[in-house]
């Protein structure tokens, strides 16, 4: 008896492959971006899979992020970074030989991207407005708070908030350790970073009060808020871990856990959806959760398995609440139709 | 019946796979300016082995090889916040490493430049210290280029206190050192620069060599940190070397014959790396434990050991015990009466 397979499969609404290994997929409005190891950067109709622009990054890519208005695109990785114009197909490629990790758009005109130890501030064309002091090592993360007035950075030691009137940190929050990965709650309750040392780290941003969920097998490299601000996801071990952060947050509780995947290597929540998530393991299986079910501490089945041929699921997104798209390492992206909104 | 054939066949390839570690090897190149790093590092980026090799540098723009797979790395050396004092990583080879792997069909091997000042503690502690680096890269080797016409000069240079004589340290981490230069100096040199090199790191094999030409086999094939091999090509393992100079690094090697308390073996190492770990540079050994078939081997590098057991012991084979450590202020007879208290015969008389 399966336990996970809903009657009917999931249509796959288009499949294309890149002569790339897949490292990132983002998803915004009506387009797909992915982006390959070797720096391959395809931007695509989410409708149809149709390819609607392409670039590539020298030296490869680590991240890619299309802006809110999908108008624009950014792309990082070890050498540099390169922005992407829709208009007229424009490719702005800086070459620094700093390691980019990550960018974050603000709005369509502003994305921040790391470059070395500093995160830099650009406009939508590539021009710089301000940037960071540098940090205590290469940038490992970004995310914006406070409507793209506030840039969390983050590095090891501490994650670093930035606003433009100065190259200083606005407020730091230090914690000893290499913090790779970084979640904001859309509600700019929550600060949270995934470290090297397994453990999550968390900060409340009225007090800076600090909590740190240790314990985890793994480091943790891949965390993600929900839509509302309310649920946190995270890897560092073969299961997710799903944290309630709603009323005073998760001090004194247990996560739910998803028992899907050995690793998990992408996590992704559906928007428009209360607690859909996806996940994506080495073994090539995506897994669609009902996250937020049952009761903390609950160990949690997938609603559906997707199976990846093989092929360890490099990145998710979701473009729409209609549509998961999925690349894989050996260079399919799949776009699959989710058309109930209240079931996966 | 000619199908049935092929199942011996089938078998033998099951037990081959099991002992093939599909792991992406990778070796440590470390010495001082002037030793002959680069030229062997353009040595094994041109010469023709049939391997594709990736190479992670610090020292940016040394390698200028088209084609070759060369990224830069800038020392980040991270604490681990688990309350181990000497756990330092490499936050730089974390990151890049990570990169590398999503890209791993490109390149059959790994070779980390580090500059001759820096610590390879961190860079060795990576490999255990991170689960995704571990489970797709395995350490091959630390292997240390010195310059023989200088390397003597380096290891006497006095340092102002708590500051490490990293050419000490160097020769110290190392699974092989390659001794270059050798046709600058005399034969007396060279047997001075070998003693002095046998008293930091006693089991460690040291190749003569000119311009860098040494066999790439020999520092690339290694398998230093690879259990099955622990111990296996060091045949100095228990040479005694003179103790000629005052120095601080040194080499402490046991040998013990009897089988071992399990529960007081772990004590004491527990203990030892706890409370040494910080001056035990490196350690590894093959030991028999009471009521098990098999060896037990380990290696170390200062808090963090890796053990598991290994091949079994003959019949008839003597259980001998065999250890070593390497590391700061060792306390011969302190180790010695401490591992011969783990015999499981001591326990009576104590």
């Amino acid at each position: 008896m399966s336990v996970t397979a809903p009657d009917q499969a999931l249509a796959v609404a288009w499949e294309i492959r890149i002569d790339d290994a897949p490292v990132a997929l983002s998803a915004r409005g009506d387009l797909v971006a992915v982006a390959g190891a070797e720096g391959a950067v395809r931007v695509l109709d989410a409708a149809m899979g149709a390819e609607m622009g392409a670039l590539d990054l020298p030296g490869g890519a680590l991240d890619v992020e299309l802006a809110p208005d999908a108008r624009h695109l950014a792309v990082t990785g070890p050498l540099g970074y390169a922005l992407w114009r829709r208009d007229d197909g424009c490719t702005t490629v800086r070459e620094s030989g700093a390691w980019s990790a990550a960018a974050a758009w603000a709005d369509g005109s502003k994305v921040a991207v790391a470059s070395g130890r500093r995160a830099l501030v650009l406009d939508a064309d590539g021009a710089e407005l301000w940037r960071t002091e540098p940090a205590a090592s290469t940038v490992t993360d970004l995310a914006w708070m406070r409507q793209g007035r506030r840039l969390a950075v983050a590095a090891y030691g501490a994650v670093c908030c930035h606003e433009r009137h100065t190259e200083k940190p606005v407020v730091t929050y230090p914690y000893i350790g290499s913090h790779l990965a970084l979640a904001v709650a859309p509600t700019g309750r929550w600060i949270c970073s995934g470290n090297q040392d397994a453990s999550i780290h968390i900060w409340r941003t009225r007090d800076a009060s600090e909590l740190t969920m240790s314990g985890y097998p793994e480091k943790v490299s891949r965390l993600a808020f929900d839509e509302s601000g309310f649920w946190l996801a995270a890897d560092g071990a073969p299961d997710v871990t799903v944290w309630d952060f709603s009323g005073k947050g998760p001090v004194g509780t247990a996560p739910r856990s998803l028992r899907c995947h050995e690793t998990i290597t992408a996590l992704a929540w559906r928007p428009g959806a209360a607690g859909h998530l996806a996940s994506g393991g080495d073994d090539g299986t995506v897994a669609l959760w009902h996250a937020t079910a049952g009761r903390p501490e609950s160990r949690l089945r997938p609603a559906r398995e997707l199976d990846g041929d093989g092929s360890a699921v490099a990145a998710l997104a979701w473009a729409g609440p209609h549509l998961l798209v999925t690349a894989h390492r050996d260079g399919r992206v799949r776009a699959y139709g989710v058309p109930s909104r209240n079931a996966l | 019946m000619t199908d049935t054939a092929s199942a011996p066949e089938a078998t033998e390839a099951g037990e081959a796979a099991e002992a093939v570690d599909g792991r992406v090897p990778v070796t440590v190149l470390t010495g001082f300016l002037g030793s002959g790093k680069t030229t062997l590092l353009n040595r094994i980026l041109t010469e023709e082995h049939g391997m594709r090799i990736a190479v992670i540098e610090n020292e940016f723009g040394e390698v200028g090889i088209d084609d070759a797979l060369v990224l830069d790395a800038e020392e980040e050396i991270f604490e681990m916040n688990n309350g181990c004092i000497c756990c330092t990583v490499r936050g730089d080879l974390i990151r890049i490493l990570g990169a590398l792997m999503r890209r791993r069909e490109k390149f059959d091997r790994i070779l980390i430049e580090t500059t001759g000042l820096a610590d390879p503690a961190p860079v060795a502690q990576t490999f255990f210290m991170d689960d995704e680096i571990a489970s797709q890269l395995r350490l091959d080797a630390i292997v240390t280029l010195v310059d023989a016409a200088h390397v003597v000069q380096h290891l006497d240079e006095e340092k102002p206190e708590g500051v490490e004589n990293e050419a000490v340290e160097q020769i110290a981490f190392a699974d092989r050192v390659v001794l270059n230069k050798t046709d600058l100096v005399d034969e007396a040199t060279i047997a001075e620069v070998e003693a002095r090199v046998r008293v930091i790191n006693t089991p460690v094999q040291i190749l003569r060599t000119q311009h860098a030409n040494v066999a790439l086999h020999q520092v690339l094939d290694v398998g230093a940190f690879d259990l099955d091999r622990v111990l296996k090509d060091d045949p100095a393992f228990l040479t005694e070397t003179e103790h000629q100079h005052d120095t601080t690094v040194t080499s402490v090697g046991i040998e013990l014959d009897g089988e071992l308390d399990e529960d007081r073996l772990n004590a004491w190492l527990g203990h030892l790396l706890r409370t040494k770990g910080v001056d035990i540079f490196r350690s590894k050994g093959i030991l028999a434990i009471a009521g098990a078939p098999k060896q037990y081997v380990f290696q170390g590098v200062h808090m963090l050991l890796d053990g598991e057991f290994g091949r079994d012991w003959r019949e008839g084979e003597q259980l001998r015990n065999r250890l070593v450590f390497i590391g700061r202020n060792l306390d011969r007879e302190a180790l010695e009466r401490g591992f011969a208290d783990c015999l499981a015969t001591a326990g009576a008389a104590a």
